[in-house]
């Protein structure tokens, strides 16, 4: 197990190089050079400005060299400064980080548990009405943008019925505290939980039902009956570990996409996350913010790709066994 | 149908099967699997039921377990009595009651016909799970006791292994374990064999029959090859097109068979014998040489398995000469094909030589091999794969000339004459692979060999994929091929009783190496190698010599 | 071949559903200056008109712009947009899976590797970077998706190839002494066509969704009329005006829907052993 934990950070290791590299190279190959996109940034575009930033930044040495030390400044926890904010990027970044992972990661769990739970109920019932209404309202949720779905679940359960609030993380000025102001919580993240999770809750659906249904076709599920078993146990046996397996890969290798929606989502419920600073980032067209936000999202993912890889180990015994 | 009177009719059969037909879902070419069938299985006989791919034989047997796939097949009349109680009528609750209880059944392929993820003890333990009251440890106890009874070592640790660490035969062993777990009245083995190499198979066969006897159980067993019908049955059914066509003691349907069907089954088998011409006499030097040939593959790693190596081709040495027919038989990872895939350059081996026409082929770039590499040619296993479904026959056959720069109009008259020669029609040119059958695809193959005017001609398992009447006539074809252009042929295949029949001297590999090698009476009359001898006993229904005097096709 | 998948196509019903839908928005795309020959951008009405007061069908926006123009209008952005996006990607996916799963070995390990890559990293994060550093426009937003979408096409295609690569009737090209080029393109590539189209028209509904996002975010091509730009702007005025956010939403959830259904039922007619599972 930890042969295999030791091989997957040194995978992770090897995305965030890329990504950092990446990053640098993007703020390379930005209209203007840095030096001058920043004196912009920070309202005074002149030329001694841009000159002595240019200094101050080592813009003036060699690409390779200023690489190196862009690595040692990200090594060393610093991503940068955002003139706009007036505020290291790194320390937006770890403010706006935790509501992210509560967001993203609720509705990770909820997708997975109810894409897998659903998907193997339509398998189960093929052909059947509840296969039927299982396929197609999977089939809406996958088509439909998902900005769109938070505003019309706000149209409805916050505008309309008015049964749950509409934005934010909690009620501001309410003065609760502990277990209610829990419960304050829980009720605002209903809505961004749900809108986040519904996607991806269909994507797993279909795949879990595909996967089910081509398990059940396989010979040792011939054999299985051939025993005596009920069906029940057959699909709760021999059908359900097998046919998790290809939706755990695919969850996540998809974790980036999620982690991406969850830029929309906060958008819409104004969610105090990575995905407002973004949204505002990207009006103010503040680059140093929106490359910290690809960089820490990106160790979001790895960090889900580690929760899949062990979650696979679990369900699959030959994994850790043959090493 | 009327029994046979030479059996003494036991007091009741343990199963009748009465007029059972099986519709097939509409717009097939069939309307049923099978129709009207009638045989009844007695307890303490192995009953074999034997046809052709496509004949309905296991479609019986799966009706039998209620593991018809619904809903494409279903029993539209006839019923299935065990002890007198009609299976199809049972409530699903009933009949799993009888299933893997009183019924146990056995696949073709133990590869898959177990859970991955499920350690072997727990998948022997379900069935006692549900139909017995047994505790934990004496259900452990019980798959312990099962697993060495089908003579697999240690049965305390594989009880605790996952399949992935079994062979073939030892999952075959344990799905016989799982079967006979609850010492049922039926046993039903749906070619249990064809998936093991030929030493796994006879092992298999013989603790089939040794426990069948030992139990006095009913086994129904379904199989393709008249061989292994010789090799256990006591009564044979001949199926044909969904219906049964003949059924008699074993004795009699083999040596003495009634309906024509079963007369040319058995009359197109490969005997087996060694041809009774002299020993072939090279009157040349030898149109290929290969020696010192080594080759290892090197397995990366996967999710499951670790970084292994395997020895394919172990400091082979073979001399082909013009003429001359070389057989090379083994069993399956033996490296035959491998050492097939080198001769004709589609693996690059790690050293040796082979000499070709004067040149070295190891040695020789992709661009050098080139002028070499139209006179040797290959014919492959898989009638199925083999030809491209998305070019026509014609393109397929013309294609290897017009890279070697005939005209296209030329190449394409060549490939009309040629797929004459091999026994097609003349509109083959302009169809497409799909509408063709097995044994015409590989007809198709060996027209597109041809065309290149090859001087050795590689045939990597050419028939193992066609049924037994099909067989014979593809092999015909290409021994008169051989003939009239005079080829030599490296005939590659894992059936002794066809290398024997056809080939001038045959080979033996194991694990990469080649262990005996010589004229085919000798290697067969008087075998050197103790791998051969065992290869030789191994090949089912020694006993029984195939009546000839029928006539094949 | 052709007469039968052309039937299972039609057999299809989600599929020619479908197939009436995309067809639907093609039309209204094509026809967008005939029914609405005014810019969608000018003021038609009163502002916040509900549907169906003063002739507008879907209502106006708070500046009085017809909404009905804009979803017309925003049709053709869509559509361009997702079809060069998919293009563009199929082109690098198809390449780069090709030579990966034919050659094999190291340059395989070495594609797979950096295609995994691209797999990982938050996709909408990069396009966001991507578009705004290098200012949105209709080229930069086609390269970004692009750019984040070949991925998976690349694994798919490679994995085709690999898997027809060992298969005999390549085998026999080799014998025959067909070059690289003529096994790539005129053996194995017409193999693997059925995947390919597939997943394009999969992608095109993908990319349709990414580029509404983005212009929901504000960083559409700010000269095109476009459905996420719409409801993106729209979404501050939702309490009072629910149809400026539902219309432009609900034509990119039609269209979405009908590429995801011709593209299954196109994998259903590729496949029709599978078909018949999914019907068992």
């Amino acid at each position: 197990m930890l042969r295999f934990l030791l091989n997957r950070l040194a995978k992770a290791a090897v995305v965030l190089g890329v990504v950092v590299v990446l990053n640098f190279l993007l703020i390379h190959a930005a209209p203007g050079d840095p030096a001058t996109v920043m004196a912009g940034e920070a309202g005074a575009a002149d030329q001694m400005f841009v000159d002595q930033l240019r200094k101050q930044f080592g813009l003036d040495r060699p690409l390779h060299v200023q690489l190196g030390t862009y690595v040692s400044h990200i090594l060393q926890g610093d991503l940068g400064f955002s003139f706009r904010q007036q505020r290291p990027v790194a320390d937006l970044l770890l403010d706006r980080l935790p509501a992210t992972v509560v967001l993203t990661l609720s509705a990770f769990t909820l997708a997975l548990a109810g894409g897998i739970a659903l998907g193997l109920l339509a398998a189960v019932n093929v052909g059947k009405w509840a296969d039927s209404a299982i396929t197609v309202v999977a089939l809406l949720s996958y088509a439909t943008p998902i900005y769109w779905v938070g505003l019309m679940l706000v149209l409805v359960f916050s505008v309309n019925l008015g049964w749950l609030p509409a934005f934010g993380y909690e009620s501001i000025g309410a003065g609760h505290a502990g277990l209610a102001r829990m419960g304050d919580i829980a009720r605002h993240m209903i809505l961004p939980v749900a809108t986040l999770g519904l996607f991806y809750m269909a994507v797993y659906t279909r795949m879990t039902r595909a996967s089910a249904l081509e398990v059940s076709s396989m010979d040792f599920v011939k054999t299985a009956r051939a025993k005596g078993q009920s069906e029940w146990r057959i699909v709760t046996r021999h059908v359900l570990r097998n046919a998790i397996l290809p939706v755990l890969t695919v969850a996540g290798v998809q974790a980036g996409q999620l982690i991406g929606g969850s830029i929309l989502v906060e958008t819409v419920f104004a969610w105090p996350g990575l995905g407002r600073l973004t949204f505002d980032a990207v009006l103010q067209r503040d680059y140093q913010v929106l490359l910290g936000v690809f960089f820490v999202t990106s160790v979001l993912v790895v960090a889900f790709n580690i929760v899949t890889d062990v979650l696979y180990v679990l369900v699959d015994p030959r994994v850790e066994i043959a090493k | 149908m009327s029994e046979t009177p030479e059996i003494a009719e036991p007091a009741a059969p343990l199963l009748e099967i009465r007029g059972l037909t099986v519709a097939l879902p509409e717009g097939g070419d069939r309307a049923f699997a099978v129709e009207k069938i009638d045989y009844v299985l007695n307890p303490d006989e192995i009953l074999c039921v034997v046809g052709e791919s496509g004949s309905g034989k296991s479609v019986t047997a799966h009706a039998i377990m209620g593991l018809l796939p619904k809903p494409d097949l279903r029993i539209a009349a006839g019923g299935i009595l065990f002890k007198g109680r009609n299976v199809v009528t049972m409530a699903e609750a009933e009949q799993r009651r009888l299933r893997g209880h009183r019924i146990a059944m056995i696949f073709q392929e133990p590869m898959t016909a177990l859970n991955p993820l499920m350690r072997i003890g727990a998948q022997i333990e379900e069935a006692l799970e549900i139909h017995t009251d047994l505790g934990k440890a004496a259900r452990a106890a019980r798959v312990v006791e099962m697993l060495a009874a089908v003579g697999l070592p240690n049965p305390e640790e594989i009880r605790k292994s996952y399949p992935f660490r079994l062979s073939g035969g030892q999952r075959q062993r344990v799905m016989i374990a799982m079967a006979l777990a609850l010492k049922p009245d039926i046993l039903i083995a749906d070619e249990p064999t064809t998936a093991l190499d030929v030493t796994t198979q006879k092992q298999i066969l013989d603790l089939i029959k040794a426990i069948q006897r030992e139990r006095r159980m009913a086994v129904l067993f379904i199989t393709h090859d008249f061989g292994v019908v010789a090799e256990i049955a006591d009564r044979v059914a001949v199926m044909r097109h969904g219906r049964i066509v003949e059924l008699g003691a074993a004795e009699q349907v083999l040596n003495r068979p009634s309906h024509p069907y079963t007369r040319a089954l058995i009359g197109a088998l490969p005997h087996g014998r060694p041809a009774d011409k002299p020993a072939f006499a090279p009157a040349a030097a030898p149109i290929l040489a290969a020696r010192d040939v080594h080759k290892v593959y090197r397995v990366a790693g996967t999710r499951v398995g670790g970084r292994r190596e395997l020895v394919v081709s172990d400091h082979v040495n073979l001399d082909i000469h013009p003429g001359e027919t070389v057989g090379l038989v083994g069993e399956s990872g033996s490296g035959k094909s491998t050492l097939a895939r080198t001769i004709v350059g589609l693996v690059k081996p790690d050293g040796g030589r082979i000499d070709f026409a004067g040149a070295d082929l190891v040695a020789l770039d992709r661009e050098g091999f080139r002028p070499y590499r139209r006179h040797v040619q290959m014919v492959f296993q898989d009638p199925y794969a083999s030809l491209n479904p998305r070019h026509t026959v014609g393109d397929i056959v013309a294609q290897g000339p017009v890279a070697y720069g005939t005209p296209r109009a030329e190449a394409r008259a060549r490939a009309a004459e040629l797929l004459r020669l091999v026994g097609l029609e003349d509109s083959a040119v302009a169809r497409y692979p799909h509408e063709f059958s097995g044994g015409q695809r590989q007809r198709i193959s060996i027209a597109r060999a041809l065309a290149m005017e090859p001087k050795l001609l590689i045939a990597d398992e050419p028939v193992s994929a066609l049924d037994a009447s099909v067989q014979a006539q593809v092999l015909k074809l290409l021994a008169e091929i051989k003939e009239r252009l005079g080829l030599a042929m490296l005939f590659i295949t894992h059936d002794l009783r066809i290398a024997a029949e056809i080939c001038d001297t045959v080979g033996v590999m194991k694990l990469g190496k080649l262990v005996e090698i010589g004229p085919a009476a000798e290697v067969f009359g008087s075998p050197r190698h103790p791998y051969t001898r065992a290869l030789l006993d191994a090949i089912p229904g020694q006993g029984w010599a195939p009546p000839q005097d029928h006539g094949g096709s | 071949m052709n007469r039968d998948f052309l039937h299972a196509f039609a057999r299809n019903k989600g599929a020619v559903l479908g197939l009436a839908i995309v067809g639907a928005v093609i039309l209204v795309a094509l026809a967008a200056d005939l029914l609405f020959p005014a810019s969608p951008w000018e003021m038609a009405g009163a502002p916040f008109g509900r549907p169906l007061a003063d002739g507008m069908l879907m209502g106006t926006d708070m500046l009085g712009r017809d909404i009905a123009s804009g979803v017309a209008h925003g049709a053709r952005v869509s559509l361009l947009i997702g079809l060069a996006s998919t293009l563009a990607a199929v082109a690098i996916g198809v390449l780069l899976g090709a030579v990966a799963g034919y050659y094999g070995g190291r340059l395989d390990d070495l594609l797979m590797r950096f295609t995994e890559l691209f797999q990982t990293i938050p996709n909408f994060v990069l396009v966001v970077v991507i578009v705004a550093i290098f200012t949105p426009s209709l080229v930069s937003i086609v390269v970004a998706i692009a750019l984040v979408s070949w991925a998976p096409l690349a694994r798919l295609v490679r994995g085709e190839f690999l898997s027809l690569r060992s298969r005999e009737f390549v085998q026999a090209a080799i014998t025959c002494g067909q070059g690289d080029a003529t096994i790539i393109f005129r053996q194995i590539l017409p193999n693997c066509m059925s995947p390919i189209i597939v997943s394009a028209s999969l992608m095109v509904a993908t990319a349709i969704l990414l580029e509404s996002s983005l212009s929901f975010l504000g960083l559409g091509d700010p000269n095109a009329m476009s459905w996420g730009f719409m409801v993106g702007s729209a979404r501050t005025v939702l309490r009072q005006a629910w149809w400026m956010c539902f219309f432009p939403g609900f034509a990119i959830l039609l269209t979405v829907l009908g590429l995801n259904l011709i593209g299954e039922g196109l994998n259903d007619a590729f496949n029709p052993r599978l078909r018949r599972k999914r019907k068992a």
